[in-house]
């Protein structure tokens, strides 16, 4: 305790040290800053934002064991101190009312409160015993991006590593799985190679169908910015709908749904008509492979693809690229042949730094890993690659997709290193995990929609979701919502607030939030960060990780899992950061990640760093330091460029469903809005979704602001109010509709197509009809 | 002339400003045993309240309001009612055109410098941070007043001025400044809440006499190297 005296001399120094910092600026006093030198009863603590994939830094004030305050983390390099609507708010999702606080099991159609004993024994007992009459692939765990990577590990271990089944899946699948599978097949290791940083280097940059001003704000501040203070940067909006980034860009280009395809190819045409190739790039660093073409859009129950690579020179890929020469293509893209000139000179000109930014347009695609490797194209042709302000930066969705969906491996093809088909990868995880290595099934199983389709089909008995909301999110729910309420599986569902998907759940377990639990989550750029526990969670409720490990215990696997419950998060980090050790993605040890605001893998042990731009032997130390760009995920150190065509949408407008559907977010809520939609706040900016019309088609139908209509599709029908001339505006003959409301279904309408690639299904496209109510 | 002696008082008070701090350091080394001085990174951990400067020229319209005609009663409680915690963004209050428009050509129109308006028959209030253009990543509109479900969600309180150091000092800065770096949003013009409305807006360098309460804490010590 601080007596009057010293208190006084405090205050008195306090205020000097203040004005001496005015004239000062950058002198600061450690004591001043840390010290809470009066009246203090906040405590601020470090830790990432509960939202998206940018993964800002935030400082969450607690009082009286009470979170009451969010501010942004200024010694976070991702947003130094900048947050979003979201971020300042989050916290004001805890004090719902209908916060979920106890157990609730359905007894008799009725859900009745329980211990936490109780429902897990019965969790655990009901899995071990359709494991014992139906074998082990009929249980199924689906986990989520928003997953902690203690979570997604011990989800991981308890599946394939004590029951051994390959049957995990997460939403990330929804997501980024086209991002993955576009970073395997183009340079064989996942994850962006430069970071954001990149921000403050480039002179210009594309967003390929991405509304960043909503999604990933923080980021689209930090680039008007530089806009701002920097004299020559251009921003470029590529997208099929006019939205706040549109407005804010340089130059807005509008394409027809599915054109983006054609339009990457066009670049690469024009940049190799126009001589703009860096040659010796492309001799040193690239390959070029085609695949297999027409591989369909997985409709059907038990799709199965695979794609098979045949290398090609570059002549022949010049060939290929004929059939899109700007003007001939301009009828699939809808952009003029001027516009594509214009964004290949940009990528083309040597003397600008170009990055090109995307998420969720060229991922949810039903050609999703094509467009993912026709970008790369674009990049690898010019060299613009893995350099400061120069590269590819595939955007992240979910705070840990990459943390924990792609680095710690929830996917049914993954493992925490490497896939489950690769027996030395398997030998790895059997040797960490301390289990045989037989165990560990070699053959994935279900991807998410299709282990949605194996419970309609009553292939699985028992499915747990972890920190999900499958019934808003995934594609077609007018499907999957009667297939989860079917008597033939038995649905556990943890989470924090009662959602569409624990309305049909058997089970619903409490689930501890963001900072009521310790954890790290893994963002965009490669960092990875931690938090402690700020407050405690209210009733019983627990830390997903913790569930999983109790039903585990109870299953008799406790051996594998020796976690105590107080420290469980670092225990399992320290064993997951094995899996990773070697100089190409090294994690930081926890102690380094508890001090700083995260770190950049691969984490170089020798110095204490960070590694921001990978596959550059300046930057990157594993890198073959004999050549200036090793692509070393892909054994010849070289990168492929394919050859990928322009393919049509399974699903088009015709006379009967006239409008194309797109789907996305809006800023103020976070996906399905279980959290944002609790926040008075967002709710009250954005209380209901609605469907946005152009102008034009508005006026023809006579439809007009707010009138209530029906949005139809060949799979459903949902009813919303129109929206005209407000927050976006939809190309003619498209219609656009935010997912977050749960009682405006939009997933009831779109369609279950997915990349064949990636298997992750296509939102942005299918075909709808609009009655009047 | 003028300018000589701002020039030559600056450097009287950075002298005198060094003395206390070279002396409240010695002593505070011996009390506390510890007193680096770290030059942080560019991180900024501090703000600064450069936006100020940058609107300085509004300080002299804010002196002396009554006499000029200005009345403005906006207080303290329409001022936190707008926030859903102290410091937190503050919603947008009046109608918005959904216009999926920017900045420079919406908000800041009315936001930049402030001014009556008369269709909200109100003076508009100003940036605190005016580089940050795309206002609706933390502003949103209030479109209804319902709730999806109730909820319990208290404020704590807002933070005062509950002492000076001594006698007549200049009082503490009782909040944080992040996203606040110009004083004069807040506390100076009709569109401040009166309550906290200054008497010498034209001072402009608020810092000179007003000292930062930091008065929080984080568990996780400042990351320095």
């Amino acid at each position: 305790m601080m007596n009057r005296r010293n208190f006084l001399k405090k205050a008195a120094a306090a205020s000097a040290m203040a004005a001496a910092v005015t004239m000062i600026p950058g002198i600061l006093f450690a004591s001043d800053q840390e010290d809470s030198t009066l009246s203090g009863d906040i405590n601020w603590t470090k830790g990432p934002c509960r939202f998206c994939g940018v993964g800002c830094g935030i400082l969450v004030g607690t009082q009286n064991g009470k979170a009451v305050a969010v501010k942004g983390d200024p010694n976070s390099s991702v947003n130094k101190g900048l947050l979003c609507v979201k971020g300042y708010h989050q916290i004001m999702c805890t004090s719902s009312a209908d916060r979920l606080t106890k157990p609730l099991v359905k007894k008799n159609g009725k859900y009745v409160e329980t211990s936490m004993e109780e429902a897990l024994d019965l969790v655990a007992s009901k899995m071990k015993e359709t494991i014992e009459t139906h074998g082990k692939d009929s249980v199924a765990m689906y986990t989520s991006g928003q997953s902690t990577i203690p979570e997604g590990y011990v989800a991981s271990k308890f599946m394939k590593g004590a029951i051994g089944t390959n049957n995990l899946d997460c939403n990330a699948r929804l997501c980024m799985a086209s991002a993955v599978t576009g970073f395997l097949t183009t340079f064989g290791a996942d994850e962006p190679m430069g970071c954001y940083e990149d921000i403050e280097h480039a002179n210009v940059f594309v967003l390929w169908g991405n509304n960043m001003a909503e999604m990933h704000p923080v980021l689209f501040s930090r680039m008007l910015d530089n806009r701002l203070t920097r004299k020559n940067v251009k921003i470029i909006d590529l997208a099929t709908r006019t939205t706040r980034t549109s407005k804010a860009a340089d130059k807005s280009i509008l394409f027809k749904p599915q054109g983006d395809l054609a339009i990457a190819n066009a670049i690469c045409y024009e940049l190799i008509n126009n001589g703009w190739v860096n040659n010796s790039f492309v001799e040193k660093h690239v390959v070029f492979n085609k695949g297999k073409t027409n591989i369909g859009y997985g409709l059907e129950d038990k799709f199965k693809f695979k794609d098979e690579a045949t290398p090609i020179n570059f002549n022949q890929y010049k060939t290929f690229l004929e059939d899109y020469r700007p003007d001939k293509v301009e009828t699939i893209t809808g952009v003029s042949a001027k516009d594509i000139k214009y964004l290949a000179s940009l990528y083309g000109d040597p003397n600008l730094k170009v990055v090109s930014f995307w998420c969720m347009g060229l991922n949810q695609h039903t050609r999703g890993t094509w467009m993912n490797n026709l970008v790369y194209n674009i990049h690898l042709l010019t060299g613009k690659i893995s350099q400061p302000g120069n590269g590819p930066f595939s955007l992240t969705g979910q705070p840990s997709a990459c943390g924990t969906a792609r680095e710690v491996g929830t996917f049914t093809h993954k493992l925490p290193k490497g896939v489950v088909m690769n027996k030395k990868h398997r030998e790895l995880a059997a040797k960490i995990w301390k289990v045989p290595y037989e165990r560990i099934p070699a053959k994935p199983t279900y991807h998410a929609t299709e282990m949605f389709r194996a419970v309609d089909r009553g292939d699985i008995k028992f499915i747990w979701t972890q920190v999900t909301n499958p019934l808003v999110s995934l594609p077609k729910t007018s499907r999957y919502r009667p297939a989860m309420e079917k008597d033939s599986c038995f649905v556990v569902v943890s989470d924090v607030f009662p959602t569409p998907t624990s309305d049909v759940a058997d089970v619903i377990l409490p689930a501890a939030w963001h900072v009521e639990k310790s954890g790290m989550y893994g963002n965009s750029e490669r960092r990875t960060q931690y938090w402690d526990k700020m407050v405690e969670a209210p009733g019983e409720a627990m830390p997903d990780a913790w569930m999983t490990i109790e039903i585990a215990k109870r299953m008799g696997y406790g051996d594998l899992f020796p976690y105590s419950k107080e420290n469980h998060h670092e225990e399992i980090y320290n064993e997951y950061r094995q899996f990773h050790a070697g100089k190409k993605h090294n994690m930081a040890p926890v102690e380094v990640l508890k001090k700083q605001s995260g770190v950049i893998w691969p984490y170089i042990e020798e110095t204490g760093k960070s590694t921001q731009w990978r596959f550059n032997s300046k930057y990157d130390p594993a890198c073959d330091s004999t050549k200036d760009f090793d692509f070393y995920g892909k054994p010849n150190g070289k990168a492929v460029i394919w050859q990928r065509p322009y393919e049509p949408a399974p699903e088009v407008p015709d006379n009967e469903y006239p409008f194309w559907l797109n789907t996305g977010r809006v800023i103020e809520h976070w996906h399905t809005g279980s959290m944002t939609r609790r926040i008075p706040v967002l709710h009250q900016a954005v209380p209901n979704a609605y469907v946005e019309f152009h102008p034009d088609d508005a006026k023809q139908m006579g439809i007009r602001n707010k009138q209530k209509v029906k949005v139809i599709s060949r799979r459903g029908t949902t009813v919303l109010p129109a929206s005209i001339n407000e927050r976006g505006m939809p190309t003619k003959g498209q219609v656009f509709v935010p997912f977050f409301d749960e009682s405006m279904l939009i997933n009831d309408v779109t369609l279950d197509a997915f990349c064949p690639i990636s298997k992750e299904p296509d939102y942005k496209k299918c075909a709808v009809r609009i009655e009047k109510v | 002339m003028r300018q000589g002696y701002v020039i030559i008082g600056f450097w009287i008070v950075l002298l005198v400003a060094a003395g206390i701090i070279i002396k409240a350091s010695l002593t505070e080394e011996q009390a506390l045993n510890h007193s680096e001085i770290i030059a942080m990174p560019n991180t900024n951990a501090l703000p600064v309240e450069e936006g100020v400067f940058k609107l300085s020229n509004n300080a002299e319209e804010f002196l002396d309001l009554a006499n000029r005609g200005v009345s403005s009663n906006k207080n303290l409680d329409v001022y936190y009612n707008r926030r859903a915690y102290p410091g937190a963004p503050p919603v947008i209050p009046h109608p918005t055109e959904e216009a999926h428009s920017m900045g420079g050509k919406d908000c800041l129109q009315c936001h930049q410098n402030g001014g009556y308006v008369d269709e909200y028959k109100a003076y508009a209030p100003i940036t605190p941070h005016t580089d940050y253009i795309n206002c609706k990543q933390c502003h949103v509109p209030v479109k209804s007043t319902g709730a999806f479900k109730p909820n319990s969600w208290k404020k704590m309180d807002a933070p005062e001025v509950k002492q000076q150091a001594l006698l007549g000092s200049p009082p503490i800065i009782p909040h944080s400044l992040e996203m606040r770096n110009n004083c004069l949003a807040c506390h100076g013009g009709p569109s401040a809440p009166k309550e906290i409305r200054v008497s010498h807006p034209n001072r402009v360098n608020c810092r000179q006499c007003h000292a930062l309460n930091v008065n929080t804490k984080n568990t996780t010590k400042i990351w320095t190297r």
